[in-house]
């Protein structure tokens, strides 16, 4: 059975809709994300390379510390294969993923790494098992696509954090930060509601909005932009977090999402850390900064708005469940994420 | 498809700048030349305003082109260069006179945004070439911005270029489409977005990494927009970025593969781009692509 026809016969109502169209509400059925089962001791978490070459010694550091946390591990084939800058061949990092979602014995997937490639095979996925057996998916930039796909298309959570490479190899070095993010994705597995809050910021806007977490890396959010994995931000919490952009790319990236539509009905604005800013030309200074070019975005809009949030490719990256819903609360004092049932 | 008309003698070009910052000076050569062929021109009070990386505010920007098009006694508008920034006003653009009376919108780069715009709203024809830094150094006698020329006042265009090992051979005829690729990927799923439906498509960038240009087929080819193309012409894809790891691939590698499950003639190497060879073609109208293993051929109908 092909993927459209499987979605067609567990969604009836919904299958002559395009995607994009069901509409988050709670009237309509399937509105909330269903969430996978969180995990208990010793069970098994796969680790696979979807993007970018990564090394078995470059993830030791997440194999002891997961199992640390008590559960068990699968090594993927494509860890420490490499086709240049891929970790293995299209055909190989596909297989390796499917392997796993079709494998009923594990219970969440943590990407290696990101980098680049999840594009390249995530139509040649087939998740009719994992319908069947949803198992949280977990990283963050590259893997973004993984996350508005099947938060959309199969109304699953998953878990938006760091990845295999993020782990320290010396943890008596490691910032708190760093060790709080890491040991946020061990709550979320655990199925420990999440609560996040960031300092006062005088760039945010105060406001409270619920509703359903979705977002990632705003590259990836554009290069999406009309696909069968595109992002549903109506009435959402939207995040965003980028790296390496120049400020004119991200200034158009935001036009993106304004033009689409993708800031009008939302409920609450995330933004993240955009690090490693490439600088200006010399004489070609762009002249305006993350705040200023999010807040003439949204400037029509009443939803809160929240800078600075640790999210990003930074050492303080929480993880995120997406496909879940959340509380924000932005006010003076700082901003509290907070996930509700 | 509307085409505005062609330009005569002392018709008057319009320059403005839209996007990025231009020193006056940067605009003389062009200017020069352009009254040498004949025409009047008006400088745009954007072209030398400087709003930090833009060329004056948006507000400044959004109401020299405004002003420019709505003027009647303004035959064409000339950008003076890209950048970035013609996004930001796009929507703030009011185009009901402008339809009624069309004028030919010159430019290409962060131009492709208006040159879409036009397409997908208003089926207005425009013109992808050289802007003024082309004219520069004593470059407005090469070819290619003779092509500007000579597309102005509707002379016939024909382009040849050599073959490329990766072209696919064949002929299609359709309404050519197209600009540089960053912004095709930009603009969809917004109101300027085209459909590719039946179109010769051609493409063209600067500056980017490998991994993005093939990130940026993937998300064409996931719209479905290869699905029914009549045909594909690569331009130049210059200055292109790899990543510490190499990806492995040339740019014109990475576009034949993402196109190969397809079989619309395609050919690569052709003279638009970022660089000199850069010929002028009408965006809207209707040309013919030959592709033959001598040589490629694209002509105008």
């Amino acid at each position: 059975m092909n993927r459209k026809t499987f979605i067609g016969s567990i969604v009836p109502a919904l299958a002559s809709l395009p995607s994009l169209n069901i509409d988050a509400d709670i009237t309509m059925p399937f509105s909330a994300n269903r969430t996978p089962p969180y995990l208990q001791s010793g069970d098994l978490i796969g680790i696979c390379c979807c993007s970018g070459y990564i090394s078995l010694e470059d993830i030791q550091p997440a194999i002891n510390k997961i199992k640390e946390w008590g559960y068990t591990i699968r090594i993927g084939d494509t860890v420490g294969k490499r086709d240049f800058t891929f970790g293995g061949t299209d055909e190989e990092r596909r297989n390796d993923l499917q392997s796993m979602l079709d494998d009923p014995a594990i219970k969440a997937i943590m990407f290696a790494r990101g980098g680049y490639g999840a594009v390249r095979i995530i139509d040649d996925i087939d998740f009719e098992v994992f319908m069947s057996y949803p198992k949280w998916l977990i990283g963050f930039s590259d893997i973004t696509i993984f996350h508005t796909h099947v938060n959309n298309n199969y109304k699953t959570a998953t878990i938006h954090s760091k990845m295999c490479n993020s782990f320290p190899a010396d943890w008596s070095k490691a910032e708190p930060s760093q060790i709080q993010s890491i040991e946020s994705i061990r709550q979320c597995l655990a199925g420990e509601k999440i609560n996040y809050s960031s300092p006062a910021s005088i760039h945010n806007r105060s406001g409270d909005g619920a509703g359903i977490l979705v977002g990632g890396n705003l590259s990836l959010l554009q290069n999406i932009s009309g696909t069968n994995s595109d992002i549903d931000t109506r009435h959402k919490i939207l995040f965003l977090e980028d790296v390496d952009e120049y400020l004119y790319s991200i200034d158009r990236m935001l036009w993106n999402l304004l033009r689409t539509g993708k800031l009008d009905k939302l409920h609450g604005l995330i933004i993240g850390g955009f690090n490693r800013l490439k600088p200006d030309d010399p004489g070609e200074e762009f002249g305006r900064d993350i705040y200023q070019m999010v807040m003439e975005k949204v400037k029509n809009f009443q939803f809160p708005v929240c800078f600075d949030f640790p999210v990003g490719h930074q050492k303080h990256n929480v993880a995120l469940k997406c496909g879940v819903k959340f509380k924000l609360a932005v006010d003076l004092n700082g901003s509290i994420l907070t996930e509700t049932l | 498809m509307k085409k505005p008309l062609f330009l005569k003698p002392k018709d008057k070009i319009g320059i403005v700048c839209p996007s990025g910052y231009m020193p006056l000076e940067k605009i003389q050569t062009a200017v020069m030349a352009l009254k040498e062929w004949g025409f009047e021109v008006i400088v745009g009070n954007s072209v030398g305003t400087q709003h930090n990386y833009f060329s004056g505010t948006d507000e400044q920007r959004a109401n020299d082109l405004q002003a420019m098009m709505d003027e009647r006694s303004i035959n064409a508008i000339l950008c003076a260069r890209g950048g970035y920034g013609m996004g930001r006003i796009i929507e703030q653009l009011d185009f009901t006179k402008f339809q009624k009376h069309p004028k030919w919108i010159v430019g290409f780069s962060d131009i492709t945004v208006l040159h879409c715009h036009l397409f997908a709203k208003y089926k207005i024809a425009s013109m992808h070439a050289p802007m003024a830094a082309a004219f520069n150094d004593n470059e407005y006698t090469n070819e290619y911005v003779q092509s500007l020329h000579k597309a102005m006042i509707g002379e016939d265009i024909s382009i040849t270029c050599p073959p490329h090992p990766f072209n696919r051979s064949g002929s299609a005829e359709g309404i050519l489409v197209g600009g540089n690729l960053s912004l095709l990927t930009h603009l969809i799923g917004t109101s300027s977005d085209i459909n590719f439906k039946n179109k010769i498509l051609f493409i063209e960038d600067t500056g980017e990494y490998i991994y993005n240009i093939d990130r940026m087929l993937y998300q064409l080819k996931r719209n479905g927009k290869f699905e029914k193309l009549a045909g594909l012409i690569v331009g130049g894809f210059t200055k292109i970025k790899d990543t510490e790891i190499p990806f492995g691939q040339s740019a014109e590698e990475v576009i034949s593969d993402v196109i190969k499950e397809y079989d619309f003639p395609t050919c690569f190497g052709f003279p638009i781009s970022h660089e000199r060879e850069n010929y002028t073609v009408k965006i809207g109208s209707k040309y013919k692509l030959t592709i033959k293993a001598n040589k490629t051929k694209l002509q105008e109908l």
